[in-house]
């Protein structure tokens, strides 16, 4: 160690020149790394969230409420998803659904449409559980609001769809006397292409209140048609979508395909990311490679001295060994530290690559740095002493041959 | 069983140069006693150096061996190999072959230091030395700091530290003016006289011939008496 050290000591040039080798490794892995993994932080969270919902139900040959009304008359309304009839659906479904693998949430949906002679068009209401993300991706969110605002607790107030409220020159405040009652537009939403859109949407509570002289199946744990799913990664939703097909195969579901557009560029980003760092691993271990034989090279004559002294190769190989390791550890250390200090100055600054990619220093990446740089310092080390075992102590003094 | 201390049977060294193969040493046979002093002589590029390289297992012959303490050198292990090099052999080298960024004493601390000693074991040692070779004040100075036969007393301490019973000494004064010729001449033969060691001295002079015991003409790689 000793001897490791004063060598290290007196050829200050070549240990300084291989030190910042190392340096200049760690520092390009660690920025590269801030990168893409801000990259991949930032474009998963949104493709995470692409096509990770989809919304179940019973389709029906007919219209539910027309054949249960109290009256056998019909109401000219009806329970419907998707363009169809449905049946309700019992409550405990949500839970058998929610313990199912990959399932993030499920959330009931309560979507009625009601012909209405004033505006003659059939309107569709949407009752929501607003705390639910499934909700969120399925139907609408607060987010989604243009003007006025989200629902509350008051039992009279509705979210219209933007197009709905266009069509019909409605604002914020308005009154609609429609499902026999008065509903006041809280605020109009635009919630995009939705599997569970509707005209209007309101918390799923008022509208079972809303509809139950409408609908006399509702009835205690019968108080939805519609079940929104959320699942928690795009690229496992076919799995679940074919898993409840399966365990559940009198349920429809309804998709958007966009999952498997999204989880494939998932799978491409994070397979892009591992190549990345693995080229890199490469670099560094080429680079280490490169640097350890040609302080073998210029250290041969003095290597060749020590043998001819009775230096044994084992003894030469740890010295080879740990000069490697120490560079590459110092190396490392200072790359880790003036990577973070530079990572720190450029979001201080609020530099930005391309002006929108935030440099995030990746602590859990430095025990990887650590062990990848180390790992790259024992394999520089190989090649050099395969060539000290391989060469006689003259050959190495002389340059024989 | 061998009397010899070190033989060289049928020991050749080829290797190619410009395409051409060169015959440095060319099927020699050589038996040296113990306690002798052998002198090889010959031109420069006679094929005295490579020889003695050959003896000492620094290079690796293209046929033949040579057998120390009836053992053929180039059949041991890397671990037995370096301890007869660090217990039995000592080198001097024409080149003197100092480590540059280190000092003269370490430059010989260094021969020792796989022996395991502790510091404190060496350090009389040393300096006793050094104070024989009247470098005792050199002893913090870079071999560069040094002049030639200065450098050249540093190499023999470096082999003397070590108490080898065989020294292979090339050209140990070929680049000494003859006053310092005469001085390393006389360490030498001191050593030689005190120690009871084996010395094999590879020259292209005539200075050495009269101390030594025997007297072998290297000539295009082949050998005679």
């Amino acid at each position: 160690m000793n001897y490791v050290i004063k060598e290290l000591l007196r050829h200050l040039w070549r240990t300084m020149a291989s030190i910042t080798g190392y340096i200049i490794a760690t520092l390009f892995i660690l920025l590269v790394l801030s990168v893409t993994r801000t990259i991949e932080k930032d474009s998963f969270g949104i493709l995470k969230g692409t096509g990770t919902h989809f919304i179940v139900y019973i389709p029906s040959d007919a219209s539910c409420c027309v054949s249960c009304d109290s009256e056998g008359a019909s109401t000219g309304g009806s329970l419907f998803a998707e363009g169809v009839f449905t049946l309700m659906l019992n409550s405990d479904l949500i839970t058998s659904i929610k313990k199912m693998d990959g399932v993030k949430d499920a959330a009931p949906y309560l979507l009625y449409k009601l012909y209405d002679e004033k505006y003659k068009t059939e309107i569709s209401l949407g009752g929501i559980d607003t705390s639910s993300v499934a909700t969120r991706n399925n139907v609408c969110a607060a987010t989604n609001i243009i003007t006025g605002k989200f629902l509350s607790d008051k039992p009279d107030e509705i979210v219209a769809e933007e197009a709905f409220a266009n069509a019909h020159s409605l604002s914020v405040g308005d009154t609609l006397n429609i499902y026999g009652g008065r509903l006041i537009v809280a605020g109009i939403i635009n919630s995009g292409i939705k599997p569970g859109k509707a005209d209007l949407y309101a918390p799923i509570e008022n509208v079972r209140t809303i509809l139950k002289d409408k609908l006399k199946c509702i009835s205690p744990g019968f108080d939805m048609n519609i079940v929104l799913v959320e699942v928690t990664d795009a690229r496992i939703q076919k799995r679940v979508i074919d898993q409840m097909k399966k365990e559940m195969n009198y349920l429809s579901v309804s998709s958007y395909n966009c999952y498997e557009p999204a989880g494939q560029v998932m799978t491409i980003i994070e397979k892009t990311s591992g190549v990345l760092t693995i080229m890199i691993f490469l670099f560094l271990i080429i680079f280490s490679t490169k640097t350890q034989l040609t302080s073998l090279m210029e250290r041969s004559r003095e290597i060749g001295i020590l043998k001819s002294l009775g230096w044994s190769n084992f003894r030469l190989s740890c010295q080879i060994l740990l000069t490697s390791l120490i560079q590459s550890f110092i190396g490392v250390t200072i790359g880790c530290l003036l990577g973070g200090l530079i990572i720190l100055f450029m979001n201080s600054n609020n530099i930005r690559l391309f002006d929108t990619v935030k440099f995030q220093f990746q602590f859990s990446s430095i025990p990887v740095l650590i062990i990848l740089s180390l790992t790259g310092g024992i394999i520089a080390s190989i090649f050099p002493i395969i060539k000290l075992y391989r060469k006689k102590a003259g050959d190495m003094i002389n340059n024989y041959l | 069983m061998s009397e010899y201390l070190i033989e060289c049977i049928s020991l050749s060294k080829q290797y190619i140069r410009n395409k051409q193969i060169v015959r440095a040493v060319d099927d020699v046979d050589l038996s040296i006693s113990r306690n002798e002093m052998v002198i090889l002589k010959g031109r420069t590029g006679a094929g005295k150096s490579t020889l003695l390289n050959l003896m000492c297992g620094l290079i690796k012959p293209t046929h033949g061996k040579v057998m120390i303490d009836n053992n053929c050198i180039s059949e041991l292990s890397d671990n037995a190999f370096s301890k007869l090099l660090l217990n039995r052999i000592g080198i001097i080298f024409q080149s003197f072959n100092l480590l540059p960024t280190y000092s003269v004493y370490e430059n010989i601390e260094i021969a020792i230091v796989p022996k395991g000693l502790k510091p404190g074991m060496f350090e009389n040692n040393i300096m006793s030395f050094l104070e024989q070779f009247d470098l005792k004040d050199k002893a913090h100075l870079l071999p560069s700091e040094l002049s030639l036969g200065q450098q050249q007393k540093v190499a023999i301490i470096r082999t003397l530290i070590k108490q080898p019973s065989i020294i292979f000494a090339d050209e140990p004064t070929g680049s000494l003016d003859d006053e310092t010729a005469g001085e390393i001449i006389e360490h030498l033969l001191n050593i030689k006289k005190e120690k009871q060691v084996t010395l094999v001295i590879a020259t292209h002079g005539n200075i050495l011939e009269k101390f030594a015991d025997e007297v072998y003409i290297i000539e295009n790689g082949g050998i005679k008496k």
